[in-house]
């Protein structure tokens, strides 16, 4: 069974609920947006998004770990799309529908 | 007497705390020599200081924030500075015959030239970017910072594999204590003294302050006026509704807030150190110097922190509970408000501000930093 992957839409979702920031929900988040440059996202932010991400998609979505293992243009230039497909690659097999339901803020 | 070489920035966080020391060192009968541009450490220093001018050289403004910031900051600022003073650092070496170096951690040109005549040397924590190993969560952009070093002191001839520009092997002094950087397992020649706080002098209209409103003062520091306008205006509409019970001093130039609430002064300066004993909380970038200095007088914070080592600074005075950090690009007044609000009402975050002030007026600051120098120096003689 393969999980229906994660979009930039549901990114949005996560990134507003981890900043606690609800204009990032119309702020057209596409995977091109980079997390630094365009979202200012800082060290905190990786860190709440990485346990809201770890929260709905898995225990084996370590986002921190990720960023670690980039070099530093890599992080500069993150983008959306660079966290949603090492999301998706971290939960092949699980199914969309099992995920929780969304943490109140 | 003794002859202290001191290179350092032209900024205000570093070479501040310089100044301070030296005027300590001259008090005990030492000999002060500077190296930096002459149009920033004249005025500083006045006109009997032995200055070594390296001339001015103006560097691109730099990148907005986050790992951005930290890349421009090496390859834009910190490096390029280190290659543009070193030929003079050498020539005040040759000519002034110091008996030590005194080098600002970012000031690499001191260390190295230091090294390279075989003369001990200390080095100035001015910032929180170093001490605590930040970098570590993030071992790549940490390799390729110590990529950048190594390549300089290649450049500079300094081929030793155990050199580190950065950390003194003799003599480390940083301007803060455990209770900021948390109990750290650090080497027996790390001083950790406190604040070495220099007076900025201003005019300023007292009789404007309202005594029986509590002051908040709104400052980004002196480095990042560029990115303030947009803070200052939210900060602006954080404090408006409180004009019964708070009154506001926001820093920067007129045209920051051309149109400001009611109970927001708009200066262009402040005496600091004369102003922070009225003053009941501060809204700051975390500025490694101005988060000092309000610490040092038991005042808390709420920090809205831009880039380089002001993210690490926001997160020791969050766990020392002594201030609230808030999103800078994003925070919304309502919330800016309610983080101003909470660290006044709350008495917890002012009693963890005054163990900060008590551990500060314990660690001795520049007087104890120059008995340091003083004791390195004799031993090296």
């Amino acid at each position: 069974m393969t999980a229906v992957e994660i979009t930039a839409g549901d990114m949005a979702a996560a990134l507003a609920a981890a900043t606690g920031d609800e204009s990032l929900l119309s702020a057209g988040i596409s995977a091109a947006t980079r997390l630094e440059r365009d979202l200012c996202l800082d060290s905190l932010d990786l860190v709440a998004l990485g346990a809201l991400l770890r929260d709905r998609y898995g225990t084996a979505v370590d986002l921190v770990g990720y960023v670690a293992g980039l070099d530093i243009d890599e992080i500069i230039e993150l983008t959306v799309g660079d966290v949603s497909d090492y999301v998706n690659r971290c939960r092949p097999t699980q199914r969309r529908a099992e995920r929780p339901a969304e943490q109140p803020q | 007497m003794s002859r202290f070489l001191i290179v350092t920035l032209p900024l205000t966080g570093h070479a501040h705390r310089a100044v301070a020391i030296a005027d300590e060192l001259s008090a005990r009968g030492h000999e002060v020599a500077w190296c930096g541009p002459k149009s920033y450490f004249r005025p500083l220093l006045g006109p009997d200081a032995t200055l070594f001018p390296t001339g001015t050289r103006l560097f691109r403004d730099q990148a907005g924030h986050g790992i951005a910031a930290l890349k421009s900051l090496w390859q834009q600022y910190i490096i390029p500075m280190a290659r543009f003073m070193l030929p003079t650092v050498n020539r005040a070496m040759l000519a002034y015959q110091p008996d030590m170096v005194v080098a600002d951690q970012h000031a690499l040109a001191g260390a190295l030239v230091a090294h390279r005549h075989g003369l001990p040397w200390a080095t100035l924590v001015t910032e929180a970017m170093e001490l605590t190993h930040p970098l570590a969560a993030l071992p790549r952009v940490d390799a390729w910072v110590r990529a950048q070093l190594a390549s300089l002191c290649r450049e500079a001839g300094v081929t030793d594999a155990g050199f580190d520009p950065l950390f003194s092997p003799y003599l480390l002094i940083a301007f803060t204590t455990p209770a900021l950087t948390g109990e750290q397992p650090f080497p027996g020649h790390f001083v950790l003294v406190g604040p070495a706080m220099l007076e900025r002098p201003g005019a300023f209209a007292w009789e404007l302050l309202d005594p029986a409103r509590r002051k908040v003062l709104i400052t980004v520091g002196t480095m990042a006026t560029g990115l303030a306008a947009d803070f200052y205006q939210r900060a602006a509409e954080a404090v408006a509704p409180l004009a019964a019970t708070v009154q506001a001093i926001a820093v920067g130039p007129a045209d920051l807030l051309p149109d400001p609430p009611g109970n927001v002064l708009v200066v262009p300066s402040v005496p600091m150190l004369a102003l922070l004993p009225r003053l009941d909380a501060v809204i700051s970038h975390g500025g490694m110097n101005t988060v000092c200095e309000t610490l040092a007088h038991g005042v808390p914070l709420v920090l809205a922190p831009i880039r380089h080592d002001q993210p690490v600074v926001a997160s020791q005075v969050v766990r020392a509970g002594a201030g609230i950090r808030v999103p800078f690009s994003r925070v919304r007044p309502g919330q800016l408000r309610e983080a101003l609000v909470t660290i006044l009402d709350d008495p917890s975050y002012r009693g963890a501000a005054m163990r900060i002030r008590n551990s500060f007026a314990a660690a001795g600051g520049a007087p104890a930093a120059a008995a340091h120098l003083e004791s390195l120096v004799q031993v090296a003689r």
